[in-house]
């Protein structure tokens, strides 16, 4: 081979090489095969664009053009009667043939349906994962919230300064108050709704500031009219209303479930985006994260 | 009228078209430029306002680059290869030499008026068919009009043989015509409502089957606006300015026909994996594949009618620049059809790749070839030679650097986030959130906005080049047959 | 040799057209009846949803957002059930989009909130640090053209049938009844946003991009 061949077939290779150590950089799985003909076809384009340009200018170097001329000539423009390049008009006829055979045989006639493969597709997932899904775990948890939380709360999940609940403390202060005063009626806890205006003033304002601070030391007098529902510890009573003192499954679960409207602003409810194991662990990670 | 004189052919409307598509390249590609670095370093997102974001400026972007640059190309070379190969001057004809103004002003006042409108916000959001109701009637005005010149031009012609070039020049003109006012059909609202704006429509058709007017549209519009006119340049100036014959005749048939059968049928392949009927996508698949051979049918006649010159190639900067055009020719449309197979078009698909692929067509094949017809053109229709071969040798290395790092960029950026995209963690959760795959691809832009740089500074070489031969350079005393005179 | 052709200009061009033209009727037309069809229950834009989308494709978002989700797993995990044809058989133009440097925007409506609209489109860095989208503020300033929204519904409700004004449907009504009903919709979402402009200008009546915009966001579910 002469030597601007090779150097067409070098770049290619460096271009191929490049690609894969990207590629293998981010943990891409070459055993998916829609992955893999991806990169079979990268590496064809860059072959057989670099390799047959560079024969056919090579050709510029050793060849002669010659043949016979046909009688017109256009602004000095001749025109040769040459035969077509074999290797072009066979690969030509090959393309149609299989065109054809395909789309008539190979190809069984409006068999392939892409809801068919998509529904494939699911069940080979659920069978590879199938064990993985059994048992919540805080580091699924963990890969689940970076792609679906952190644009809201953050990557590190303190809210963004103020956008969205900070995870690493239960409430602010301002939450607090702004529950004491509108009531709230949107987790479906089976208490069913928390009525506005269970304290005021003073007293509300030691409450808020109380729950804000992790429930620590003594609890001001006035939360008696809280702890009837939540508790004396704020722990929510098993379920029955939320946990004010911490982050438990319930209270994650039935936010992701029902969404939030508070006075950060509105949290979505992922209801039909995650399964019952992703929020588990969704609450698993999200226990992790207080300070 | 009929003199047997050697011809004297009318350049006046050929030298309005060569200001344009300088005008129209530079403007283009400085704003190329710009929206490459907005992706690299967003607060460049903010020096003009709300006019200056990326997304307003994009469809300005392919918009003058296509329309302004492309087609002033496209007509400046139509009427110089038309006349000669035609074996007529324009001249002859006072009706066509008006329309031919015509023609020209037209098109350079309402280019401008799109340009405005595209910033102002008035777009229909189709892709490459982003003009509202208005400015679309003045492109159908035009193309009317050009089909007149041209076909007014075919009437009077001496030679009566049309040249392969005039093949594809009435394709461009008829394929562009039908999918133009195809994809186009709109109702203004105003006139309907009579409130609101003027400029508002809506489209004819809706959802899938808008998609598919409209992609049925935008692969032709590549095709007869980025392939076919240019094959038509390409068949002209590169025989012309080696002094080559053209390989095979059989060869330009085949091709021709081939492509002109195949093309349309491809279309497609830019809904694969969406609602579109699933034979229709799979029919798009194979369709690209099978035009693999005609494209590549033209690009191999091209590459054979240089066949044993090398040395014009090595000596020739202009030759340099049609020779590679080709082989970026090659790559486009052996890479597209890939991408155009349904698994590889999973990942390729939405991603960088593909704006990758479209710029080793437009970079290296569509602009190289223009620009070196300008090249060719210059010394005839100016009566100078062209002011410096250094700048045009200076100006080939920088673009074709460019053009390899624009493509090696994107195309290493697309595939990465495309496989990203899919990637799984052990626990079968998406390993990647969004912005993951748009932080790795950062480098890959900043590359990218390099590329388009050089680019743009070859681009300027080249007009400073052009603009000193046309004003300072040496009279020339005869027109040169074939290659073209340079300092 | 096959120059005969050559020598016809008329029957040359003829024959190309002939040859390009008739791609296009089996590519389209077999499909056309069928594809518009609507999903069961969908409905058409309202007046205010429809200042929204004149907003996005005023600032052309189909430049970096796809509204097509494809029938992956990778892509129903990250944004929802694939799409559906009926489910755009209200959109003229379709904006499926052909690129996505920011994410698919199909079905935002469900897991993005007014609030977080408010803050990403202000400064998308503020709750996306590594964004490299634009910040649109010009939309907490601009006003909405209602008008042309208005004189869109009334247009594909006359010439292309569109359901409107119908038992348990959108009400568009006149365009006065429309401008109060759209300004009604702008309300209940400016009381979610904390921009006091925003709010001041709804409370006069006038309805800012951005409430359009959010309106439509909203709409994509
Ligand atoms: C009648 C029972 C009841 C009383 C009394 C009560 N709560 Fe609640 N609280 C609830 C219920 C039930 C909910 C959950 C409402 C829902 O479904 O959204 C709740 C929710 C809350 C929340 C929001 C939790 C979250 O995660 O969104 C806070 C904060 C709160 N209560 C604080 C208090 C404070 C402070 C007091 C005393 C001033 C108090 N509650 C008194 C029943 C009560
Ligand atoms: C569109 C933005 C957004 C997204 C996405 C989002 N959240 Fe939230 N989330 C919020 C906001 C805003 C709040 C605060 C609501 C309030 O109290 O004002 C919140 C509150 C919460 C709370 C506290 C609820 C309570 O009552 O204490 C939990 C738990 C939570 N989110 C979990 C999640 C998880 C897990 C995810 C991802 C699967 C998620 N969020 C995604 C916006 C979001
Ligand atoms: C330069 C590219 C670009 C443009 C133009 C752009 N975006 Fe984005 N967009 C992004 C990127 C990147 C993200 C992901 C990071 C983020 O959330 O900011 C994104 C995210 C979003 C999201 C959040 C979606 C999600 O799932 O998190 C919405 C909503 C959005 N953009 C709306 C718009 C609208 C409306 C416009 C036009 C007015 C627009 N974008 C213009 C790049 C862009
Ligand atoms: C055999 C010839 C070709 C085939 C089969 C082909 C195929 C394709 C495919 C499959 C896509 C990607 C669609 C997607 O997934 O989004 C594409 C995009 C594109 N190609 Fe080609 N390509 C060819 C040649 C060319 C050439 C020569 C050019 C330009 C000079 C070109 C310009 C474009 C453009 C502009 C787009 C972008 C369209 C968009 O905006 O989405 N193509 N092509
Ligand atoms: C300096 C040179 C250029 C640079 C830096 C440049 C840069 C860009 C960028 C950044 C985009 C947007 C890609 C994206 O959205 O991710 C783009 C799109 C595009 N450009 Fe260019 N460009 C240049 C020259 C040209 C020329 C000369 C042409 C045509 C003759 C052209 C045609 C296009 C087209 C058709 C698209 C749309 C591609 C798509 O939608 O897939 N560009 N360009
Ligand atoms: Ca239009
Ligand atoms: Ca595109
Ligand atoms: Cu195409």
């Amino acid at each position: 081979m002469n030597s601007l061949i090779v150097k067409a077939l070098a770049f290619s290779a460096v271009l191929i090489i490049a690609t894969f150590v990207v590629m293998k950089q981010m943990n891409v799985n070459l055993d998916d095969p829609i992955n893999q003909l991806t990169f079979l076809g990268a590496i064809v384009i860059a072959v057989l664009s670099f390799g047959v340009s560079a024969k056919y200018i090579n050709q510029m170097k050793t060849d002669k053009a010659e043949g016979e001329l046909a009688k017109e000539n256009w602004d000095g423009i001749g025109e040769y009667k040459n035969e077509l390049p074999p290797g072009w008009a066979y690969s030509f006829l090959a393309t149609m043939i299989w065109g054809i055979w395909y789309f008539l045989v190979g190809y069984p006639l409006n068999a392939f349906s892409q809801v068919g493969q998509y529904n494939e597709e699911v069940k080979a997932y659920n069978e590879k994962f199938q064990e993985h899904h059994k048992n919540p775990n805080k580091e699924m948890g963990e890969s689940i919230f970076l792609v679906q939380c952190a644009p809201c709360h953050g990557e590190t999940g303190d809210g963004l300064s103020g956008k969205a609940q900070d995870f690493t403390s239960r409430f602010t202060k301002e939450q607090v108050l702004h529950v004491i005063k509108n009531g709230q009626n949107q987790l479906k806890y089976p208490m069913g709704a928390m009525p506005a205006g269970m304290a005021a003033g003073a007293d509300a304002e030691a409450i808020a500031t109380y729950v804000a601070n992790g429930m620590k030391g003594e609890a001001p007098a006035s939360f008696v009219a809280c702890a009837s529902c939540h508790g004396a510890d704020g722990k929510g009573m098993n379920g029955m209303s939320p946990n004010l003192a911490e982050y438990d499954e319930t209270v994650v679960v039935n936010t992701l479930k029902n969404g939030k409207k508070g006075n950060i602003g509105t949290m979505p409810s992922f209801n039909t985006m995650l399964t019952d194991v992703q929020m588990k662990s969704l609450s698993a990670y999200i226990s992790t994260l207080k300070q | 009228m009929q003199s047997n004189a050697a011809l004297e052919y009318d350049y006046s409307v050929v030298k309005l078209f060569t200001y344009t598509t300088i005008l129209f390249g530079f403007l283009g590609m400085l704003i190329g430029t710009l929206i490459a670095s907005q992706l690299a370093f967003p607060e460049l997102n903010y020096l003009l306002g709300e006019y200056g974001t990326f997304s307003r400026l994009r469809p300005v972007h392919t918009n003058i680059v296509i329309y302004g640059f492309t087609l002033s190309g496209i007509w400046a070379t139509f009427y110089y290869v038309g006349q000669r190969t035609l074996k007529v001057s324009i001249a002859e004809s006072k009706f066509l030499t008006i329309m031919s103004k015509v023609h020209f002003w037209l098109y350079f006042v309402g280019a401008l008026i799109g340009v405005v409108s595209l910033l102002l916000g008035f777009s229909a959001s189709k892709e490459y068919a982003e003009f509202e109701w208005p400015i679309d009637v003045v492109v159908v005005l035009i193309w009317v009009i050009w089909g007149v010149t041209m076909f007014g031009l075919i009437g009077i012609r001496r030679e009566k043989t049309l040249y392969i070039s005039l093949w594809y020049y009435i394709a461009c003109f008829l394929g562009i015509a039908m999918l133009y006012l195809f994809n186009n059909m709109e109702v203004p609202t105003y006139l309907v409502a009579g409130v609101g704006s003027v400029w508002h429509s809506v489209s004819m058709y809706s959802g899938t089957n808008d998609a598919l007017v409209q992609w049925w549209f935008g692969h032709n519009a590549v095709a007869f606006a980025f392939t076919v006119p240019i094959i038509a340049i390409i068949y002209y100036f590169l025989p012309k300015e080696s002094g080559q014959a053209v390989y095979s005749y059989k060869l330009s048939l085949l091709s021709f026909w081939g492509l002109m059968f195949v093309y349309l049928w491809a279309g497609s392949h830019h809904l694969l994996y969406a609602t579109v009927p699933d034979w229709m996508q799979t029919m798009g698949s194979i369709f690209s594949i099978v035009l693999i051979l005609p494209s590549w049918g033209s690009a191999i006649n091209m590459l054979l009618t240089m066949k044993g010159e090398w040395n014009q190639l090595t000596d020739n900067p202009l030759i340099k620049f049609m020779v590679l055009a080709s082989t970026f020719y090659m790559l486009s449309t052996l890479e597209g059809p890939i991408q155009a197979i349904k698994s590889v078009n999973a990942i390729a698909h939405f991603t960088d790749w593909i704006p990758g692929h479209v710029h080793d067509g437009v970079l290296g094949w569509v602009a190289f070839t223009i620009m070196s017809a300008l090249f060719h053109m210059a010394p005839r229709a100016f009566k100078r030679e062209i002011y410096s071969k250094s700048l045009m040798e200076t100006q080939f290395w920088l673009q074709t650097t460019a053009v390899v790092l624009y493509f090696t960029s994107m195309w290493i950026a697309g595939i990465t986030q495309g496989m990203m995209w899919r990637a799984v963690d052990e626990y079968g959760n998406l390993m990647y959130s969004f912005i993951d795959t748009v932080a790795v691809l950062r480098p890959y832009y900043t590359i990218r906005a390099l590329a388009g740089l050089m680019y743009l500074t070859g681009f300027i070489i080249f007009t400073y080049n052009m603009y000193m031969t046309i004003t300072a350079s040496k009279k020339l005393e005869e027109e040169p047959q074939f290659r073209s005179p340079m300092a | 040799m096959f120059h005969w052709l050559e020598k016809n200009p008329f029957f040359f061009s003829v024959g190309v057209f002939v040859v390009i033209a008739f791609a296009g009727l089996i590519e389209i037309l077999p499909n056309f009846a069928e594809a518009s069809r609507p999903v069961l229950g969908l409905k058409p834009y309202t007046v205010l949803e429809l200042a929204g989308k004149e907003v996005y494709k005023k600032d052309h978002c189909i430049a970096c957002h796809s509204q097509l989700i494809r029938p992956f797993k990778s892509e129903t995990d990250r944004y929802g059930m694939y799409s559906l044809s009926g489910e755009y058989a209200y959109d003229r133009p379709f904006l499926w989009g052909s690129k996505r440097t920011g994410p698919d925007l199909h079905r935002v409506g469900n897991y993005r909130t007014t609030d977080w609209h408010e803050n990403h489109m202000w400064d998308p860095t503020s709750v996306v640090p590594q964004s490299i989208m634009p910040a649109y503020k010009h939309h907490f300033t601009n006003i909405a053209d209602i008008d042309t929204a208005y004189a869109e519904a009334f247009t594909v409700k006359t010439v292309f049938s569109t359901p409107y004004d119908i038992e348990g449907g959108v009400k568009l009504g006149t365009l006065d009844e429309a401008k109060v009903a759209a300004l009604a919709e702008a309300k209940v979402i400016a009381a979610d946003m904390k921009n006091q402009n925003v709010k001041d200008a709804v409370t006069r009546g006038e309805i800012p991009e951005i409430v359009a915009l959010i309106a439509y966001m909203h709409r994509l579910k």
